[in-house]
């Protein structure tokens, strides 16, 4: 236990680290959703083609070897044109890859996520808009968005825990994330299972942190609405 | 013929001339360790690495008045890191062998971890050579390199071999009795058991196994290495010349004395 207790100041600044990219992963996952769930419904030909490409390659692959690939790849593909173009190429840094890689991955279920979504909201409320003469953005903000948040908010919660526990492959790129510093510490002291369940604690805490934030999201969004239920 | 050989030694001579005049010397060095495999590499609490392979490193670097960045790499990202210039080089404990050796290339070994006889102190046993131990049960870990010279040399001359799927287990069944000796890696042996209260009782017998004959010693292998990318062969050199530099000025015993109380070169 005394072990736990020193490698604790690294396990808090690891699960600062977690969270930080959780975070900006999520920003990053939810603006890419929203865009591919445009594209998708957007009728234009190339537009669809080019989300339906990109949600059928990113959900295909997994995210480890996405990670590995855009870590040293990536890196790689950099160093040929840079030095091809006769310069030092930069290094790729290990967060910001993590951020796009888990970002862009998610961002492919938040674009079915944000479809369905939209899919969900009757297609009269839109034309009833513009009968009133709304513009499109404006239809967009005070009618299609707050229905669809409504109808998107159980899947995207869903998302963003998977998306959570997903962050911990990012220490398989270097990144001093919890499971990275709890991998580290339970080999150097070889009391591995001391630290992944300290891991395993932050990750809860997190997770079950989030989950109860957005249980009160959702009461606020619901106001107004009776969900279905079914007869028993 | 000799007058052939000649002229191929000068032209020789002349090539290694012309690379000696190019090559680069290198003050910048990025240099990969792993950092979960004490007593080599670990880290500390606070994040600084300490170990045998990282004394390794602050030795080397200031003996090629070099300035050295180190870059903790996970084991599997090492090699990897290593081909998209992450890093210039690796001190990771990393055993030279003829599969790696066809993506980069290695300095000379910086140690080589023998094989070495664990048995209790008080055992009948005095040397870790067939006929002593003919008739003796000797346990290792399933698929090392102890348990591959032991069946090569050992079985046929009558030593019954006990295989076990960790070292750990080696170690547990020497001290329940059910096995008279153990065969691992010395560096492991003292550092996991015999520097332990577990291990009081023992003691390493015989001289380190390193191999007497050309196939044994492939079989042992030819020690750790530092890899470095095949094209960086200016800094290879480099760093082959400071190995050997502190081997000859003690530094390098006596980073060895802190970790070992044997020779492990």
């Amino acid at each position: 236990m005394s072990e736990l207790q020193q490698y604790l100041p690294a396990l808090i600044r690891g699960a600062e680290v977690t969270l930080v990219l959780a975070v900006l992963s999520v920003a990053l996952a939810v603006c890419v959703g929203m865009a591919g769930a445009m594209a998708k419904l957007s009728g234009s030909r190339p537009l669809v083609s080019l989300a339906t490409a990109y949600t059928t390659l990113i959900r295909g692959v997994p995210e480890f070897v996405m990670m590995l690939l855009v870590f040293y790849g990536g890196q790689i593909i950099l160093n040929r044109i840079s030095s091809a173009l006769g310069f030092h190429a930069p290094d790729v840094d290990a967060f910001v890859t993590a951020v796009f890689t888990i970002g862009f991955i998610f961002g492919a279920y938040y674009t079915e996520t944000f479809r369905g979504a939209i899919l969900g909201v009757p297609r009269g409320q839109m034309e009833a808009a513009r009968a009133y003469g709304f513009s499109g953005w404006l239809a967009f903000r005070r009618i299609l968005f707050p229905q669809m948040v409504r109808l998107a908010l159980p899947a995207a919660v869903n998302n963003w825990l998977v998306l959570l526990k997903t962050t911990a492959i990012a220490s398989l790129i270097g990144l001093h994330d919890v499971m990275f510093i709890a991998d580290q510490a339970g080999r150097t002291t070889q009391a591995p299972m001391t630290f992944y369940l300290a891991a395993c604690v932050v990750y809860l805490l997190v997770t079950s942190g989030s989950t109860a934030c957005l249980a009160r999201a959702r009461v606020q969004l619901n106001r107004g609405v009776r969900e279905g239920r079914l007869h028993g | 013929m000799k007058r052939g050989m000649k002229k191929y030694l000068l032209l020789a001579a002349f090539a290694l001339g012309a690379i000696n005049a190019h090559a680069k010397e290198w003050k910048d060095i990025r240099i990969g360790y792993e950092g979960a495999y004490p007593p080599f590499s670990s880290i500390q609490p606070d994040g600084t690495p300490v170990g045998f392979d990282i004394d390794m490193i602050h030795a080397l670097c200031a003996q090629m008045h070099a300035n050295c960045t180190l870059v903790q790499v996970n084991w599997d990202g090492l090699i990897p890191a290593l081909q998209a210039e992450k890093i210039d080089a690796i001190v990771a404990s990393v055993a030279i062998t003829a599969e790696r050796k066809q993506k980069v290339s290695f300095t000379e070994k910086y140690y080589n971890a023998p094989r070495r006889l664990v048995v209790p102190k008080n055992s009948p046993i005095k040397d870790a050579t067939p006929a002593e131990l003919k008739g003796k049960r000797v346990g290792v870990q399933r698929g090392t390199l102890a348990d591959k010279y032991a069946n090569a040399y050992w079985v046929p001359a009558g030593v019954q071999l006990v295989r076990y799927p960790t070292q750990d287990e080696v170690f547990l069944d020497l001290r329940s009795g059910r096995i008279d000796a153990a065969l691992q890696d010395a560096t492991m042996a003292y550092a996991a058991f015999l520097s332990k209260p577990d291990g009081a009782n023992y003691k390493f017998v015989g001289a380190p196994l390193l191999g007497t004959t050309p196939e044994q010693k492939t079989l042992l292998g030819e020690g750790y290495g530092i890899p470095v990318r095949k094209s960086d062969d200016d800094l290879r050199q480099q760093l082959n010349q400071a190995i050997e530099a502190i081997r000859a000025n003690g530094t390098y015993q006596s980073i060895e004395k802190k970790y070992f109380d044997f020779d492990i070169y």
